[in-house]
């Protein structure tokens, strides 16, 4: 038998690391401090000295924090390539962007007044149940095509890929709370929405250009919609939602626009190349062969709650709306013009008439 | 039960107005009322909630490479999404939907959840020091966003629990390199040494998601030791209030990656032998670092200043120990105590295990 005395005898002392003390005198800055504000320590706070330079281009493929000394010895290369110039990813506004969706998380089991969700006439819940289908699926493409970016960003430019991580939370609570919407109220989940432009999001393989698919068209439509929620929902459970999503959706947004700004203010070259990505992404959503069956049909039905004459009329307020607000963040972003320059696909400039 | 004449009224409205009406169509699995369950005594309306009826059937393959929702009816023009992992053996664990509220609910701000105004002078090496962790642990949490993040884009919905899961472990990750950021530049100190972190590699190389997951035991394990000395190395409250934190998150990671190894092993156990050899990888390259940065940091804590950090190794020691401890720990959770036999040969003399060749002497 082997006793816990003679285990003992045989257990050894652990092995200690080597001391190595090279690193207390680095020659990295000393003295930055960084005092709270009224919202605390935010990034903005500490982008200060050294470590608030963004380098115009990285070929840091490691995870080397922005402004810390490189290591000692040979290091791997982390990931197979890196964006490395920071008009490929860089907005002025991520780390604000980031810090404000750190402080308005939500929870969709407990922000949301589930118990307001009172039994809807059928027509209405399947209309409702109808749009939370087509929704949970245009988040849940939202949310991998940030993560599919994430390994490309360097850690020079790390306040967007904050910004990216956060969105990918953002997705992830927009997928469920859609889902729920769909199997809290007797409904169901009904027809998939048959891509309707989601897959050109994933296979872009330039930042910018998926950028300005996803954030400032895809998102920026659904923003505008979720933002006249009010017209749609039928209790206070889902003028929250819209409400709540809305408010991540403008984050979203924001940051494609202020990308955007950010890479044609410094290569006002690339502006053609975003121009051709919104003349192929507006075709393919106005595109009656890739239009989503359901996702029309249940938002005229239930803007008109039942009345399809006026959901229409309501739709094309929407639509309307949806086409403004996207061209002034156009603008916004250095690329104004596509509806002067008749660039605007037909069917969206034609929302434009009042009539 | 479905009121057929609504229902045709409204088919009728659309059809009149040019609109499609094939959704209204579809064989509603109707009555699922998920919102009946929701208290707040119970945590409102959780997500495992919603997984009743049909919505409720998580497949053993899930046969559809589209982003369509589980339980929807497809829509076959839909194109492929390229998602690559349809088995759920790969990905599963039943506790992925709670953990994924849970980790909601805990949810923290770096900025306003830590009293930052509690940071202090605390003298050069110890400031140094602490700078030199924070700079490590931002690295890591740098690469755990990255790699946990490329997994989504491979995960079908069929398994979305994981994939939500997963979402808050990219935005704990991003909140572990930013809270370190914030404390490095708080205090009078700086970003110390990036670290050489050929030991993060078995994470960006993973060619499977359980590759990716029993790398991630390690290195989390790792940290959660660390973490689990905050009381000790923490120099200020508000340094505590960070170890706490990342400590509830990193457990919450591990709880996952730990409860799918386990389901792993259950359902597919031929594939023990290859998961022992992503291990023997995972601890290769991290015996074989040889980065002694952080440990050489954590001296200079202990030993309250460089003049007692040599003193201190001996502490230093028992941490390493107990980080691989932790790790073994966690294995045995998921049915894999054999590796305890087979750990590599340098991390069983960081742990001060018997080496396998005296462990054949012992008389029985």
């Amino acid at each position: 038998m082997v006793t816990a005395d003679r285990l003992d005898e045989l257990q050894m002392e652990p092995e200690a690391p080597e001391l190595d003390l090279s690193w207390l005198n680095l020659d990295t800055e000393w003295g930055v401090v960084s005092e709270p504000g009224r919202k605390g320590l935010t990034l903005q706070q500490i982008n200060k000295s050294i470590y608030g330079e963004i380098p115009a281009t990285s070929e840091d493929s490691s995870a080397r924090p922005r402004g810390a000394a490189a290591p000692e010895g040979a290091t791997p290369r982390m990931t197979p390539w890196v964006l490395g110039d920071a008009t490929e990813t860089f907005s002025d506004s991520a780390a604000l962007l980031y810090d404000e969706a750190v402080s308005r998380q939500w929870s969709s089991a407990t922000d949301i007044p589930w118990d307001t969700l009172d039994e809807l006439p059928e027509d209405i819940e399947r209309a409702m149940v109808q749009l939370c289908t087509s929704l949970t699926e245009v988040e849940f493409i939202a949310g991998d095509v940030p993560g599919k970016w994430l390994p490309r960003i360097a850690a020079d430019h790390y306040e967007s890929g904050l910004f990216l991580m956060s969105q990918v939370m953002d997705e992830a609570r927009h997928t469920d709370v859609f889902r729920k919407r769909a199997l809290a109220n007797g409904g169901g989940l009904l027809l998939q929405g048959g891509g309707g432009g989601l897959r050109q999001i994933l296979e872009a393989e330039d930042f910018t250009q998926m950028s300005s698919m996803l954030h400032i068209l895809g998102e920026g439509f659904v923003q505008s919609l979720f933002r006249l929620g009010e017209l749609i929902a039928h209790n206070e459970a889902e003028k929250r939602i819209f409400r709540l999503a809305a408010q991540d959706e403008s984050r979203h947004v924001a940051y494609g626009v202020t990308h955007l700004k950010y890479t044609l203010e410094h290569e006002p070259e690339k502006a053609e190349e975003v121009h051709w990505t919104l003349d192929m992404f507006e075709d393919t959503l106005v595109d009656p062969d890739q239009a989503n069956p359901g996702l029309a049909g249940a938002l005229v039905y239930l803007l008109g709650d039942g009345d399809v004459d006026e959901g229409w009329r309501l739709f094309w307020h929407v639509r309307r709306k949806q086409v403004l607000e996207y061209l002034h963040r156009l603008d916004v972003a250095g690329l104004g013009g596509r509806l002067e320059t008749g660039r605007l696909h037909p069917a969206l400039a034609g929302a434009l008439d009042e009539n | 039960m479905p009121d057929n004449d609504v229902i045709a009224a409204a088919k009728e409205r659309l059809e009149q107005s040019g609109l499609p009406s094939t959704w209204l169509d579809i064989p509603v699995h109707w009555g699922v009322k998920a919102k009946e369950q929701a208290t707040a005594e119970n945590g409102g309306l959780r997500f495992q909630m919603l997984n009743v009826d049909v919505y409720g059937e998580v497949p053993e393959f899930w046969d559809n490479n589209t982003e369509i929702p589980r339980g929807a009816v497809p829509d076959t023009r839909t194109e492929q999404m390229g998602y690559s992992i349809f088995n759920k053996a790969e990905v599963w664990s039943d506790l992925c939907a709670e953990l994924y509220e849970d980790a909601i609910a805990d949810r923290w701000n770096s900025s306003s959840d830590v009293p930052w105004d509690s940071l202090e002078p605390i003298g050069a090496d110890l400031e140094r020091a602490v700078c030199q962790i924070a700079t490590m642990m931002s690295e890591y949490g740098w690469t755990k966003a990255q790699t946990t993040g490329r997994w989504l884009q491979e995960i079908s919905y069929g398994y979305i629990e994981v994939k939500l899961f997963l979402g808050t472990v990219v935005f704990d990750a991003a909140r572990l390199f930013e809270v370190w950021r914030k404390r490095a530049l708080a205090n009078g100190g700086g970003l110390g040494r990036g670290g050489r972190n050929w030991k993060f590699l078995p994470l960006t190389q993973s060619y499977t998601f359980s590759e990716f997951c029993v790398a991630s035991i390690m290195h989390d394990s790792m940290l959660l030791a660390l973490l689990r000395r905050g009381e000790q190395l923490a120099q200020t409250e508000a340094e505590r209030s960070i170890y706490r934190l990342c400590e509830r998150d990193i457990e919450r990671h591990l709880t996952y990656f730990v409860d799918h190894m386990r389901y792993l092993m259950l359902k597919e156990p031929v594939r023990r032998e290859e998961i022992h050899r992503y291990m023997n990888k995972a601890e290769w390259y991290l015996a074989k670092d040889g980065d002694d940065t952080l440990y050489s940091a954590v001296a200079v804590i202990m030993g309250d200043g460089r003049e007692g950090a040599q003193e201190a190794m001996a502490d230093v020691a028992e941490l390493r120990q107990e980080q691989i401890e932790t790790y073994l720990g966690y294995l045995r959770q998921c049915h894999l105590a054999d590796r305890e036999d087979r750990l590599n040969l340098e991390l069983r003399k960081w742990a001060g295990m018997v080496e396998p060749e005296a462990e054949e002497k012992i008389p029985v």
